[in-house]
């Protein structure tokens, strides 16, 4: 069973993706979604976004990975997934008998990478892929199209020839002008935009012992409440620059951040840290997002976030 | 019912049992756990969730170890009998419990899954000997055969093995302690098997946060401690 009054459809032009919910689990913090089966209902879930997968198989960073800081936490995972074929081979049979809709975020070092996956997501009919140019914690590729908008756009044209499903961009909020590199993902194919990734964090613990100090330090990206202010105001400025749907992330925990990036800009919704804070946090904000709007009287999401944009 | 689940428990118990040390016992509908598993505890006032290694399970009565390290521990030892928490459990792979002399080796806070397996190999009738070190007098904590003061519980070790024909150890604490009883393992080629700690994010196996690396069948691998472990066999960890 769904909740009716929450169903949305993100549209660009005629591609669609139609999803139960408009909330859905971000890339890196559900795995590949057979993890998160003893603890929670996946039926209301929207989506969700798999792991960052490459061409190849990837280990990742050495050392230590995780900081936790006030109110956010730092990682330096460096993208560790099982690689496409493998994928493809065990891992999507797993999702496509769950009956839940999930986007394949892909990342890779070279245009090249990025046509090859997405022609493969094409071949195995992948309704939605979320490019994923924004992950800081790798040491090339990547990011590299996330902040220049002439290399995004050459970029997203390319994997738009190999790819006909509703193709969705993932962008960095480490750069100070995200309105134009939001226009080029439209401008070059892109169905929509998914915002924020995690912004470059460092964290310092440096102890004394009685004799000498002792440090640890952790340089990746930080996400969670810290970083909602961040992104609310780069969904402000994306909203500003393209018509595109946007699935708007960072920071969200509660219905009221549901309501702030709505205001801001926001079509649908991803959580990523609070997933590590209350593994039912996506199912729990669905059932929440949908009582007040049947308490409320709002025929349903849509309506909702229509009044919500209309509040200046 | 589910194995796993998102539980609710509440506090029965909650005592301070050494310097900077407390031990509390929840009562929650959680029906099974082994030595070696951890429970993952909702802290509001952190972002992240804390593990906890299991120090005995009965009646439904999870008992777990912690020492005074930073805010989360600081929310639980302000917590009072009748208060109710939650957490993820029981999570991770235990021991695996054979029929051989044991001996168990614990430091500091690393005790405490160490009573639960020292309990459960009791009710199996295997011969077993608990030691654990611990810095000062006032943080000992109850419940070994053998204490060591000061100084490193690596030191008591061969002579026990010797002496006492052992054929399994199992060990829980810092780094180096568990890196020496991979040495000893191998020295006197006898298995073993520790329980690591890592911070974690997700503590359920999705986030690849605890990475631990492992050689099994000559291949180098990665590992997650919260899923994968936290027990290890000490022959298949890679120390850096």
């Amino acid at each position: 069973m769904g909740l009716e009054n929450i169903k949305t459809t993100l549209k660009n032009n005629q591609r669609t993706f139609e999803i139960k919910s408009p909330i859905i689990g971000a890339s890196g913090t559900y795995g590949y979604n057979d993890e998160f089966e003893d603890f929670i209902n996946l039926n209301y879930f929207g989506a969700i976004s798999t792991k960052g997968i490459t061409l190849e198989k990837r280990a990742g960073n050495e050392g230590d990975r995780i900081f936790e800081v006030q109110n956010g936490m730092i990682n330096r995972i460096g993208l560790e997934n099982v690689g496409i074929e493998s994928f493809i081979k065990e891992k999507l049979p797993i999702l496509n008998s769950k009956n839940i809709d999930f986007i394949l975020n892909i990342a890779g070092n070279t245009i090249e990478d990025y046509e090859k996956l997405a022609k493969i997501a094409n071949d195995n009919k992948i309704k939605a892929i979320e490019v994923n140019v924004s992950c800081p914690n790798v040491k090339s590729g990547c990011l590299e199209f996330g902040l220049n908008p002439d290399n995004l756009f050459q970029l997203i044209k390319k994997i738009r020839k190999n790819y006909n499903g509703f193709l969705i961009v993932k962008l960095s909020p480490n750069t100070s002008d995200i309105k134009t590199i939001a226009k080029a993902a439209q401008d070059s194919g892109a169905d929509c935009i998914s915002a924020i990734n995690t912004l470059r964090g460092l964290g310092i613990e440096i102890e004394f012992d009685g004799k000498k100090f002792n440090k640890k330090s952790v340089k990746g990206g930080l996400s969670g409440p810290c970083i909602k202010p961040v992104a609310l105001y780069m969904i402000e400025e994306i909203r500003s620059s393209t018509n595109l749907p946007i699935i708007a992330m960072g920071g969200i925990l509660k219905l009221s951040d549901l309501f702030e990036f709505i205001s801001a800009g926001a079509d649908a919704f991803q959580i990523g840290t609070a997933n590590f804070i209350k593994p039912s946090i996506c199912t729990d904000l669905a059932v929440e997002l949908s009582d007040f709007i049947e308490k409320n009287h709002f025929k349903n999401f849509e309506e909702l976030k229509k009044k919500i944009k209309e509040t200046k | 019912m589910k194995t796993k689940s998102d539980f609710k428990g509440e506090i029965i118990n909650i005592e301070n049992i050494a310097k900077d040390t407390c031990k509390m016992d929840i009562l929650s509908s959680m029906e099974k756990a082994s030595a070696g598993q951890f429970i993952s505890i909702f802290c509001p006032n952190t972002t992240l969730r804390r593990p906890f290694s299991i120090a005995n399970f009965e009646n439904n009565t999870i008992t777990i170890l912690f020492k005074l390290k930073g805010e989360g521990t600081n929310y639980l030892k302000n917590l009072k009998k009748g208060d109710n928490i939650n957490f993820l459990a029981p999570l991770g792979n235990g021991f695996a419990i054979e029929n051989k002399k044991s001996l168990l080796v614990g430091a500091g806070i690393g005790i405490a899954p160490m009573i639960f397996l020292k309990n459960t190999l009791n009710k199996k009738n295997i011969e077993n000997l608990l030691i654990t070190g611990f810095k000062s007098n006032n943080e000992i904590i109850e419940g070994s055969d053998r204490t060591v003061v000061g100084g490193s519980v690596l030191d008591y070790l061969d002579e026990i093995i010797k002496n006492e024909k052992i054929e399994m150890i199992y060990s829980c604490g810092p780094l180096p302690v568990l890196k020496g009883i991979t040495g000893l393992s191998k020295k006197y080629n006898i298995s073993s098997q520790i329980a690591m700690e890592k911070v974690m994010a997700c503590s359920i196996g999705v986030c690849r946060g605890c990475i631990i690396k492992l050689i099994k069948n000559n291949e180098v691998i990665n590992a997650s401690v919260c899923k994968d472990g936290p027990v290890f066999k000490g022959s298949e960890v890679i120390w850096d």
